[in-house]
Order: structure tokens, then sequence, then C-alpha cells
């Protein structure tokens, strides 16, 4: 018995002994808690802040679909659902895509906060420039959501708890707004004009941002003079690219005009699996023509198609238009050997147009699979919708040559005739350029529902309701259930 | 021995009551021609009785015409007429089905008779005569409690093992133990089911001796071993078969698509498309697809022992085609096995195991969109499999290939070497304890290249590689280069090592002959290290696949070109111990508790204690107990809490290992950012479970087993969708694996063996069991209405989930009421059903606000489940004068699946229930019109939901043993020769390939995007046994 008793404390030691034996160390990685150790940690924190903003395809798609500008289009009306019922104005509460766009921001808030949370572990050069950086990318996220859901929680400088969740309430929008500005101005305050680097965000990009979240807001006079620093000082050299035409080619990508871009790349593969780990710009390929067999364009998924609507507001002689809109059948029409081209229409709706400023073409396919990796950038905030939001503000606040000057510009650009008109015939002359000129650019809803024309121009459209999107159900209930829901939803 | 002896003062007694009667004597005898002591003789209908001595010998007095009956423990019981003859001697057969077979529970065995626990047991030659290339499919039907599913018929295809139900939405496998040794359920292709000495499943609380690991069920699986004292014995065995489709689709041929298409097209306002519709039959995709497959096994076994030695070696080579894909879908299994025992010194025993397989296997994309049978099915037959000597393009259909382009062009093959082994010293250190040290070690190397090779399927497919026709490279520009992007290859090595270091301690005394106690305590330390490496070369030199290796790339500057790795570790330490007592072999009680410690969770909740009680009642063993019938009857209960710890590793910290990538310069940047969210208090999921059993043997040879089993999981482990404000949904990112969540899990399996044995030699087995089951989820994470699962059609809604007060992975959508037949029908429904056309399916109103919503859910409801009420398997077999006959059946109701594999285009082929589709008022009230235009008809419904019952022959076999006459002078023992067939006739009223439609994840089964079917196999074989 005696053997057994010793055996019996053998084992008792083995095992207190064996729970160091679980003590183990993930390989090979680093722990999120013991981080920001050296610039380098800061500079990649950064570039996992920037990731998010390759989710833009979402923005360009529902600025025009909700819009009169264009239809969710697709194989069925199954495909991409939620775009559809933005379409039509019948969506509620449950919709992927606007529950898309309400995470990705929210994740790129989280990864600019979790900057901003450790920002005094290390002092060292260049930290300034990378937390202006992250003031702006976190402004940008913000930005979106405001501007689709109204009053959203505000989360700044740290990354919440799963306890802290249900404590949160959403921010009334002016405070978001606040926030926003802060940190814009606080960007624009450190960021140089220009960067050898491409794609970083320059003083000139938040500088445009801000006048863009200004004008949001109606602050006219405010968003003129930011916007008037801009064009005045402009030490970045921006610039009307002179040929409209090929102005969204990919070898003219990064231009003069580009002000705000979004960067994207053709050398990493996607699937349908992961949208968030796109590379590519997936807007571009699902813009394509479905089953298109014929020279120049690509195929694709025949989303976002502009409407006749779209097309009968540009004068026949505006060389915008054909850039704007591909109608596909005269395209084809005019090509030799048209015969052998050939396309199919989507179940989910057929106009005859296909957007042309985003759209697969052939010399410009990213790896497999092409319809997800496109590396046309996004072009955010183009030089010409700086003039036009210049022009808007200075026109609100009273000063209508000011006004003139900077619409003309951008008529000038495409040879159309200049405008000469004062006051309300201004300021309307100025909303149609706005979209004669960004059409396709995923800014027409906002553009409508700022302006009080959204219900006049949009089948469906309900005034009091349909100006902010719904906050996605599920969210509510994520967070406790004590969100109120937008109006009317 | 005292009751022994009154009991046979008493019949002498009796006997001499008994004037007219003669006495009969006789000597009992087991098959080796030995006698056995202590067969009970009794005369039927009466109390006269006796049992044999020493020498087998018996003698009883009876008269002409009475019947004897003669039974013991662990023969066939038989009964015989009494002539005029006063000699009777008798050979009892040994009794397969009896209660005293052994069962192999944790850390231990016990007689069948005295388990406390819910344990089946499978038999070795019931799965060897099944034919099934894997172990897991020789067991669909075989056990009670045990669901077994298919994800992919192909050969190499994987099955799905849940005990009791799903458990979680997580990972549902049981623990399955080779020999003692930890193997995973995916890796069960490497065993050769001819290899298996018996299979046990501990289905209730008393699996809880395996702590943290047992909720979802503990398999153990033992390989064949030796005997002491036996001479070699040499067993062959060899089959071959062709294998061929069960079922194909009945699709529309050219003739039909083009008068349909025409239909669509007109309905949708664009030009019809066939001008002329005399098209005849066109293109049978299918024919081209599906061929005759062969399959083959061989393999040697030789068992024997000496005085203090056994062994058992064996090799074997398994051989299937696929098919669909042929060689491009190939398995082949090399194993060579040695399961050797010696005693070491007195009372010191070693056990040597060691399996080694080597696996070869070839696949074709498989089981979802884009597989090469969802392509088939899509691909119209108006188009011929080749154009101009290439393979046709398929242009008006996007995003589907030629599925024969497909399969030339896939080049995907794993190579597996696995050593499975286990060295373990017994030592009997006195008659009360006996002490066991073990290792265990199971190491695979995993290794696969895939070829991608330039292809160009036709313009615009997505999965053309190549830029053109004629094979060019892509050229990518990165920033001023330009460079080609020709051909690759991508190449793993992936290496998984598991190891477990056991000992424990047996203890076994009986007091006073009637109290008996056991005892087993041990400690056990389990570790597992995975290691992976990885790399993609490119521009593989003319696009040939005998340059297709890594070292023959061409890549510029190494550009394109790619590596990766990983490696992961986990541990768990245990201590257990359990404690069994009982009381005239009549009363037993079992204790059991487990201490588990898992490196996958935090120090705060580390270790887990995890219980079990159990307890058995033999009532007939009782002196009051009177049931002629009822033989045996035997009444249990238990209860016990087990854990679930795979929820992968590292899971309660944040790790910075999610996906920061951006384009500065034009070219990719790497950065960092957090991937999982971290949750310090993540703990395992715990699972309660009560059982109630009976066993009962009726008449000798009907052996009857019941349970009624409620199995409650707490703390489901998973990771449910969290609040946007977390910001987890970047790339690479996840929310939190937390604890939330309650799933129930109710059920009655049935149990009933019958064999009979004809003194003419006619002999039948008939296994029959059946397990009715009801799974709920009763409650998911706070704020949280459900978890989403698999999507319907392209870019479609979510149709499954994961919800409370529904079964796990629940079909939800919109319910049909039948079709509009006219515009005045929809104007005067008081349903507003927006954008409804006359032909358009009738959607139901579910929340009575007079309008279908299509925006939100509150018109959809449960349209299917994926989970069968009831699942049951017969096993029958026959052997008459060499003849032998065996079927098995197997069949699952009550569970739906969602026909996913028509691909929603204008061009994709139809199945033929479109024939009768609706085309005027009258016309139907099933099938809804056609149409390209925008139509409702493609959300998701009961329309795509079909009744997913069936009922499947699963083997039958009719085999020939040659008289030993015939063999004995080649000095062999016995041939066998047979002919079977596997999967000969499945009913059911599903329209798909093949109605078992797993899935490893439970919120994607039963949704079926073109599963690769189950073959019907016909074969013939042969044993030889020398």
């Amino acid at each position: 018995m005696r053997n057994i008793y010793i055996a019996i404390i053998l084992a008792m030691g083995i095992l207190s002994s064996c729970d160091q034996l679980l003590d183990i160390e993930p390989e090979f990685t680093q722990d999120a808690e013991n981080f920001f150790n050296t610039p380098q940690d800061y500079e990649r924190a950064l570039v996992g802040a920037y990731d998010l903003m390759q989710t833009s395809y979402l923005s360009i798609w529902i600025g025009e679909i909700a819009s009169d500008n264009a239809i969710a289009g697709g194989e069925s009306v199954n495909d991409s659902r939620g775009l559809h019922e933005i379409d039509n104005m019948t969506h509620g509460g449950v919709n992927t895509e606007l529950r898309d766009i309400m995470r990705f921001n929210y994740a790129g808030i989280a990864r600019a906060n979790y900057i901003f949370e450790h920002r005094d572990n290390l002092d060292f050069p260049g930290k300034d420039q990378i937390m202006a950086e992250a003031s702006f990318l976190r402004a940008y996220y913000h930005f979106v959501l405001v501007s689709y859901f109204g009053d959203i929680p505000l989360v700044v400088d740290k990354r919440l708890s799963i306890s802290e969740v249900t404590a949160s309430v959403r921010t009334p929008k002016i405070q978001v707004y606040n926030q926003i500005e802060t940190d814009l101005r606080n960007a624009i305050n450190v960021l140089p004009w220009t960067n050898p680097e491409t794609g970083r965000i320059t003083k000139g990009a938040a500088q445009a941002l801000l006048g863009k979240v200004l004008l949001y807001q109606n602050k006219y006079s405010e968003a003129a003079q930011v916007l008037d620093e801009l064009i005045s000082t402009n030490q970045a050299g921006y610039a009307l690219f002179p040929d409209y035409a090929t102005m969204f080619y990919l070898i003219n990508e990064n231009s003069s005009e580009d002000v705000f871009t979004i960067q994207y790349s053709g050398l990493q593969g996607g699937d349908y699996a992961c949208f968030v780990c796109l590379q590519g710009n997936p807007a571009v390929g699902f813009h394509g023509i479905r089953l298109y067999n014929g020279p120049f364009y690509g195929d694709g998924n025949s989303y976002n198609l502009p409407t006749q609507n779209l097309y009968n507001a540009f004068d026949a002689n505006d060389p915008r238009r054909d850039a704007t809109l591909l109608d596909i059948d005269a395209f084809i029409a005019a090509q030799p050997n048209s015969g052998n081209i050939s396309y199919a229409v989507g179940g989910g709706g057929h106009t005859g147009y296909y957007n042309n400023k985003y759209i697969k073409r052939l010399n410009e396919r990213g790896l497999p699979d092409d319809d997800l990796t496109s590396p046309l950038n996004y072009r955010v905030i183009r030089f010409a919708d700086v003039l036009l939001m210049a022009a808007e503000s200075f026109q609100q606040s009273g000063n209508d040559e000011r006004a003139r000057v900077e619409l003309n510009k951008v008529r000038a650009r495409v040879g159309m005739p200049l405008i000469t008109s004062s006051g309300n015939q201004l300021l309307q002359d100025i909303y149609r350029e706005r979209r004669l000129e960004l059409s396709g650019e995923g800014y027409r809803f906002f553009d409508l529902v700022r302006t009080g024309r959204a219900a006049e121009s949009i089948e469906g459209f309900q005034a009091g309701k349909h100006e902010l999107f719904p906050i996605p159900q599920v969210e509510i209930d994520l967070t406790g259930g004590n969100w109120q829901q937008n109006p009317g939803y | 021995m005292k009751k022994i002896l009154w009991f046979c003062i008493t019949m002498c007694i009796n006997i001499c009551l008994y004037a007219q009667s003669f006495v009969v004597t006789g000597v009992i005898t087991d098959p080796d021609g030995d006698p056995i002591p202590g067969v009970s003789v009794l005369k039927v209908n009466s109390t006269v009785g006796t049992v044999t001595d020493l020498d087998g010998r018996y003698t009883i007095n009876a008269s002409q015409g009475d019947q004897l009956r003669y039974s013991f423990m662990g023969f066939e019981s038989q009964t015989l007429t009494v002539g005029s003859g006063s000699v009777m001697n008798l050979m009892l057969q040994s009794d397969i089905s009896s209660l005293e077979e052994i069962v192999v529970v944790g850390y231990g065995t016990a007689k069948k008779r005295e388990l406390t626990g819910a344990t089946s047991q499978v038999r070795g030659e019931n799965i060897e005569k099944m034919n099934m290339p894997r172990l897991d499919q020789a067991l669909q039907g075989q056990i009670a409690g045990v669901n077994i599913s298919t994800n992919s018929g192909a050969p190499g295809g994987t099955s799905n093992i849940r005990i009791r139900g799903i458990s979680t939405s997580g990972q549902n496998n049981p623990l399955i133990l080779v020999d003692g040794v930890i193997y995973d359920a995916e890796g069960l292709n490497a065993l050769n089911p001819n290899d298996i000495e018996s299979v046990n499943v501990l289905k209730d609380g008393t699996a809880g001796i395996y702590g943290v690991r047992a909720a979802n069920g503990v398999i153990l699986i033992e390989t064949k071993k030796g005997t002491l004292n036996a001479k070699p014995s040499l067993n062959f065995g060899a089959y071959y078969g062709v294998q061929q489709t069960a079922r194909k689709l009945d699709l529309l041929n050219a003739r039909e698509y083009a008068i349909l298409k025409n239909e669509a097209f007109a309905a949708g306002g664009q030009a019809m498309p066939f001008n002329n519709t005399s098209l005849g039959t066109g293109t049978d995709w299918q024919n081209a697809v599906f061929q005759d497959a062969p399959i083959q096994e061989y393999n040697l076994t030789v068992t024997g022992g000496s005085a203090k030695t056994t062994y058992s070696i064996g090799g074997s080579y398994f051989g299937q085609q696929g098919i669909v894909g042929g060689p491009k879908a190939n398995f082949e299994r090399y194993n060579a096995r040695i399961n050797f025992t010696t005693e070491l010194a007195p009372r010191v025993r070693l056990t040597n195991v060691l399996l080694f397989t080597r696996e070869q296997s070839s696949s074709i994309p498989q089981g979802g969109i884009g597989s090469v049978l969802y392509n088939t099915v899509n691909a119209y037959p108006t188009e011929p499999i080749f154009i101009d000597g290439r393979y046709s393009y398929l242009e008006n259909v996007n995003d589907i290939i030629n599925p024969l382009a497909q399969m030339a062009n896939t080049y995907n093959d794993t190579w597996v070497n696995k050593i499975v082994g286990k060295e373990e010293i017994s030592y009997d250190i006195n008659n009360q304890f006996s002490l066991v040290g073990r290792a265990g070690y199971n190491y695979a190397l995993v290794d696969s290249k895939n070829f991608n090779p330039l292809v160009w399927y036709g313009p615009g497919k997505f999965a053309n590689s190549a830029a053109n026709a004629n094979l060019d490279p892509v050229i990518l520009n990165i920033g001023d280069l330009a460079i080609e992007r020709g051909a690759n290859v991508s190449e793993s090595r992936n290496t998984y090592f598991d190891y477990n270091l056991e000992a424990f301690l047996n203890y076994n005394q009986t007091f006073a002959e009637e109290h008996r106690v056991r005892g087993t305590a041990g400690v056990s330390y389990i570790g597992n290290r995975s290691e992976g490496l990885n790399g993609v070369g490119f521009n593989i030199p003319n696009n040939a696949l005998d340059l297709a290796d890594i070292s023959a790339n061409q890549a510029p500057g190494g550009y394109l070109n790619n590596v990766g790795s990983f490696q992961s570790r986990q541990r768990l330490t245990s201590v257990f111990g359990r404690a069994e007592y009982d009381f005239k072999q009549r009363y037993f009680i079992s204790a059991i508790v487990r201490r588990d410690g898992s490196s996958n969770f935090g120090v705060n909740n580390r270790i887990g204690y995890f219980p079990a009680v159990s307890g058995a009642w033999i009532v007939s063993e009782e002196d009051f107990y009177n049931v002629g019938a009822l033989d045996f009857l035997k009444i249990r209960a238990s209860f016990g809490i087990s854990g679930n710890d795979q929820i992968g590793l590292f899971r309660y910290r944040g790790l910075l290992n999610g996906q920061a990538r951006y384009v500065f310069n034009d070219l990719l940047v790497n950065g960092a950012a957090i991937g999982t969210t971290s949750n310090p208090d993540l703990k395992w999921e715990t699972t309660e479970q009560t059982n109630f059993g009976l066993d009962a043997t009726f008449l000798g040879n009907l052996d009857f087993t019941a349970n009624y089993f409620i199995k409650n999981t707490r703390d489901l482990l998973f990771q449910p969708e969290v609040s946007a404000l977390l910001g987890s949904y970047g790339a690479g990112g996840f929310p939190p694996v937390i604890n939330a969540g309650n799933v129930l899990n109710k059920g009655v399996e049935l149990e009933l063996g019958y064999s009979i044995r004809r003194p003419s030699g006619f002999n039948i087995n008939l296994d029959y069991n059946v397990t009715f089951l009801k799974n709920e989820v009763t409650s998911v994470p706070q704020g949280l209405d459900f978890i989403p699962g698999a999507a319907f059609g392209v870019g479609g809604s979510v149709a499954t989930r994961f919800q409370q007060g529904f079964p796990i992975g629940y079909f939800i959508g919109y319910q049909t009421d039948g079709i509009f037949q006219s515009q005045e029908e929809i104007s005067s429904s008081p349903v507003a059903q927006p954008g409804a056309q006359p032909g358009d399916l009738r959607f139901v109103d579910q929340n009575g606000d007079g309008v279908i919503n299509f925006g939100d859910d509150s018109d959809r409801v449960m349209i299917g489940s994926p989970i069968p009420d009831v699942i049951m398997g017969v096993t029958l077999g026959m052997d008459f004068k060499g003849f032998d006959f065996s079927a098995n059946v197997y069949a699952a109701l009550g569970q739906d699946i969602i026909r996913n594999y028509e691909r929603q285009q204008p061009f994709a082929n139809q199945l033929a229930y479109n024939l009768e589709r609706w085309t005027g008022p009258g016309s139907t009230n099933e099938v809804p019109r056609l149409t390209t235009g925008q139509t409702r008809n493609t959300v998701f419904s009961d329309f795509y939901v079909e009744d997913g019952s069936f009922l499947r022959v699963r083997n039958i076999q009719l085999g020939y043993t040659l008289p030993q006459t015939l063999t004995q002078n080649l000095r062999i023992s016995s041939v066998r020769l047979y002919v079977a067939a596997n999967n000969l006739v499945t009913l059911t009223r599903y329209m798909g390939f093949d109605p078992d439609v797993g899935a490893g994840n439970p919120l994607f089964a039963g949704v079926d995007n073109g599963i690769y079917p189950q073959a019907r196999t016909i074969m013939g074989g042969l044993n030889i046994k020398f």
C-alpha cells in the first residue's frame, strides 16, 4: 500500500507543476496591449487606420443609387438586396450595405483611436504628422457616419470595451461635427502641402474635407473661408486636369486635380468572401458591363446604372455627358465589327447606361478576381469639387461675383459657356453644375438632401424620413436597445 | 456457489417426483470442443433443472417430448427436444451480442452488463462488411444517437459525426481516441476500416472522464490485436468495384431551354434569343461530366501470439477515383500497422501500437458556387462541349464556366504521411492494483501542391488567369515596372503533432464476496503543436505541369511570389478519478471527477472541474423478479457535466494579427491592426447531460436498449456579432469570443438486437436502432436576435440562422401561398405585395399588416430545418450453408434542404420542373412564371426548400464460403467470395443529386450548392484465411 500513497503524492506533485505548462505565449505575433514602443509601431498602426478608407465603394454606390442618378442593377433583385431597397426608397432597419457602412467606419475610428489611446507612450520626431493623419482619418470616418445616420455615438481617444457598449448613446450630430472640425483643424495645422509618398493625406485634403464638412452644416461663411485659403494659397499646385474625358483613366491618377484620394491597388487578388480585405476597388468591376465581350471595357456586374434622367440633364454638347455615362448600345454601334460585340442585361434592371468614370477597362485590371481588384483610385474630393463648394459657399454668403469665378473655372475646363446669373438663379446653376461635374462619384444623394431638393427629385423620397438612413436595427439591439431609431423608420 | 447448490438440491427433489421419466445425460462443449462447466440445463415449462460439472457433463431426468433449454452466459441458448435416446451432447455457439461483451470505456474496460452509462459499440466485422472508404461512412446508421452526414461524396471527402445532436454553433466534433491516442475527426481518412476491432461511443455524462473535451461525446476506437497462444493466422481481403452516379438531375434539353428562354426574355421586355427552337436535345453536360470510376482495396493481416506475446500486423492499399473528375478526384491510401504486446517481466506488459498511413489525393472544386457540378447544372444545353477544337466558352452566362475545361485545368494534389503510435506499460502490482503509463503521439506531415496554369475559359470569366485566348499572361504595372503574371504554383508543407502522456492507477477489490469496489485515478498531459510553411511561385515556364514547382519559377525580381507560415500550440493538463461500487453485481454506482487546465483560456478561467455520477440496477437479479420472457432487465441513470474548449488558440487575448494594408506609392504597405478583440474572462462551454436508460433481453435472443437524454449546453463559445462601436469589423478583425447562448438537445434512442441460430445452420442477426431528436437554441447573446448563417443565391440574403426558440441552422424566408393568377387577383388581394405580377409567387403576410415587407424580417418565418427528426438504421445478416447475405439500411427523416444550385441568370440552364411554370390564369399554382425582368420570385422562400428525408440501402452483400473440403487440402482455412453494392437504392423526394447534405458548420447544413454525390458502387471481393 505504501507504494500507492507514494504514487498518489507523486501524481499531486505533477498536477501542480502541470498548471505552469499552460503558460504558453503566442509565437511570432505582438500583443495588442504591449505595442507602441517604437516609432515604427505608430506608423504601422496608422496604416491600419488608413485601411478602412478602402471600403469607400459603398459610398460610391449608395450616394448614386439613393439619388435620381442611378438604379441598383446587378444579377437580380436579390443581388445586394439592400441596394435595391435603397434604390426604391423602401430601405429599413435590416440592410446589409448600411450595416457595413456603420461597421467599417467604426472600425476605422477604432483603429485611429487605438493610436490616440497610446499617444503618450513615446515621443519622437515625426509623431506630430502621424497624429495629424490619424486625426484626419478619424474625422473622415465620423463624417461618413454622421452624413448617413445623423446622431451617432461619438467615440474618441480610446477603444470601447464590451461592457461600455451598452452604455453608449447617440451623440447629437452637432457635437460629432464639432469633433470632426477639431480633428480636421488639428490636421491642417500640422500636415504639409505635399508628401513625396503618394496616397498620404496632405494639408489640402484636410482643408477640402473641412470645407465639405462645413458646407454640409450650412456654415457657408466658414466654409468659404477655409476653401478660399485652399484655393488662394494652393502651395500644392492643385489645378483642373485639362481633359475631362480621360481624367478617370488609371494613367491620370494622382494628378494635380486630386485633392483627397483613396488609393487602391490591383496587386492583391481578391474573392467575394471578404470585401473589407480587398486592396482593389470593387465598385469599378461591379460597375462593369454584364457579360461584355468587346473592345476597351472589361465585363462586370452591371451595378449602379445611371438613369435616363441623368443623361437628359446634360447639354448635348457637354463633353462630361459621355465621360460620365456610357451609352452602351451607342458605343457598340460605333465600333468596327459591332456585330461581334455582345453584352447581357442583368435581372436587377437595365437603363442602357453604365458609370463611365469608375468602370472596368481592359487595360486597367488587377489580379483575379478582377471584378474586385481594380487599381482605380476613388477621387473623394477633386479640385473641381473644391471650386464648386467654394462657389456655393460664396454665393450663400453673399459673394456672387466670387461664386461665378469659381463656378466658371469648372465650366471653362470643359468648354461650356460661362454662367452670368446671380442670386438664386446662380445658386441653382451651381447645384446643376455639381450634378454635371460630379455625377457617378457618390455625392448626388447627399447634395440633394443638404440642399432640400431630395423630395422633389427622388421618387419615393419622404421628407422628414429619408434625409437620414435608418440605424441598422441589429446595431440598436446590440447596444441594449437604448438608441432611438431615426424618424419614420 | 451456495445458491447453485441449493438450486441443485431443489432440482433433485423435483426430479424424484417424476416417476415416468428417464435419465438423460450429455456433455456440453464450446465450438472448439472443450467442455463448458456450469451450463444451466432446464426443462422448459418446469422448475426442473441442473448445471454441468467441471467436465461439462450433466444428468437430468426427462420424458420423451420434453424440451431442454441449455444456457450459459457468453453463449447462445439452445433448446432441444428429448427423443428416445438418453445421451444428448451439444455444442453451444458463443454469443457475440451477449452482456458479457467487453466495452471500452475511458481508462479501462467494462462488461456490458455492468455499464452505468449510455455506451454503444460497433464490432469491427460490422464496419468491415460495409466496404466503405472511411470509418465514419461505415458507421452511418449503426449507432443510436450518432448522426453522420456527408460533406462530399468525392474520394477523400469528409463526414460530420454528431453525437446526440448539435450542441454548439462552433466545434461539434466528438473527441476521438484510437487506442488511446487523440485523433482528429478530419483525419479519419487515414484509418483503414479493416484495421478496426471495435468502435465504442460514450454518449452521456459518463464521457465526462474526458472532461473539457467530452461535451460532444467520445469515440474510442480499438485496432485489431493478437491473442496469446495462437498460431499465426493470415487474412487476405480484396475487392474491386465500379462506381457511378446514382442520380442525374432532370434539366432542360436544348429545345425546352430555347422555348423557356424565349418566354422569359419576352416577359422581361427583351428580344427573344432563339429564332429557332427546334434544337433537339443539345448537350447533356451531366453525361459528359459523370463517369464510371474504379474503387479497390487489398489488405493483408497476420495475427497470433505466443505465451507472452501477441501481435497483429497488417498492410493495405485503397484506391478510389471520382465519378466526377475520375483521376482528378482521386484518393489513395497505404496503411501499415503493428499492434504488439509482450510481457517484459512478470506482471509487466508492454503494448506497442504503430499505425502508418500515406494518402495521396487530388481534388476538383466541389460543394460551392463555382464548383464543377454547379457549373454542370447551370451550363446551357445549346452550347456544344467543344467548339473549333477547344472547350466552349458558355459566353452567355457570367461566372459559369465549361465544367470539362475546369476539370482539365485543375491540378490540386495533397500528400499526407501520418504516424500514430502508442507505448504503454501496465504493471499489475498485486491483485487489487494495477498501474498504467503511456505515451501516445500522432504526427502528420501534409504536403500540398496546386498548379494554376494560364487558362482562358472565355471572355469575362472570373476564373481566367490568362489575358486572352492565346494564353498571354496578364501584364501588371507596379510603379513603372510592367510585369508578366504567368502560371503559378502554390505549395505548402504543414506538420501537426499531437502527443499525450498519461498515467493511471486502477483498483479492484471485492469485500465479503458481495461488495466490489473499483477505482481509477490518473493524470494526463496533452499537447499539440503545428507548423506550416507555404509559398507561391509565379511564371512557371511553358505553362507546363511538368515544371510546376516553386523552384522553377521565373518571376522577374521575385515580384508576385509570396511566402507564409503559421504555428500554433495548445496544452491540456488533467487529473481524473473514478470510483465504482457494486453490491452483489446487482446495484452499481459510479462517480467521476476530472480537473482540466486548458491553455485556450486566460488565467482567470483556465481550470475546470467536471463531475459525473451514474448508477444502475439489474432488476432481473432480484429474488422477487419473475418475468419469464424477460431474461435480463437493467435500469440506468446518469448525470454529468463536461466541457468544450475547441475555440482556437489565444482567443482570450487581443493580438495584432488583423489585416492592416494600404497603398502608398502604388505599392502595398503592411501595418498593424488588432485581430480578435480580447476577452480575458473567456471560459469553456459546459454541457450538462441527464440520461435514463434501460437494457433488457427477451427470450435469450432479443436485446433491447432504450435511452432518454436531456443535454443542455450552456455558455456557448462563439463570436456573435457585436456592436459596430467595438471596431471589430476591419480586415482580419473579429469580434471577441464570448460565452453566451444555450442549446438544448433532447432525444430518445432505441436499439434492438435479434439473433437466432437454427440447428439447421440457418442464422439471422438483425439490428435496428432509431433516434428521435429535438434541437433548440434556448438563448442567444444579449442584445442579439440571431447569428446569421448561409446565404441564398449569389449576393443573396441570409437564409439560415442560429436563433432562440428554433433549431440550430433553421431556414428563414417567405412562406408562399400559390401563384397570383391574374392582375385582378393581385388588385383585390387584401395583402399588398410590391412588384407582384400575374404568375408571381404569392407570399404570406405573417404579421398581418396588409403588406409583404421585403425590407425587414416581419414577414419571414421558419420554413425548414436541416436537422432530421428521426434517424434510423437496420443491419441484417443471414447465413445458411456457406451462403451469407447482409444488408444495411439508413434513413433520416424530417430534415429539409435548400435548393441553392440554381444560378439566377438569364441564360443559365434550369431544372425541368420549370416546364410546369405558370403560363396563364389557371395553368399552375406551383411554379411561378419565367422572366428575365425584375421579379421577387427569386427571394428566398419555401419554393426553394425541399423535404430532405431519405432512406438509403447503404450496403447489400451476398457471399459464399467455399466448403472446407475443397480448401483444407490447400491449407486454407476459409475462402469467401462476395458481390456487394453500396448505395444501391435511395428513396427520397429530394430533387438534387444527393439528399445526404452535411456541413461542418451547423449553420451551413442542408444548403445544397450542388453537392458531390455519393457514388453507387457495384463490387466483388474475396476473403482468404490461412
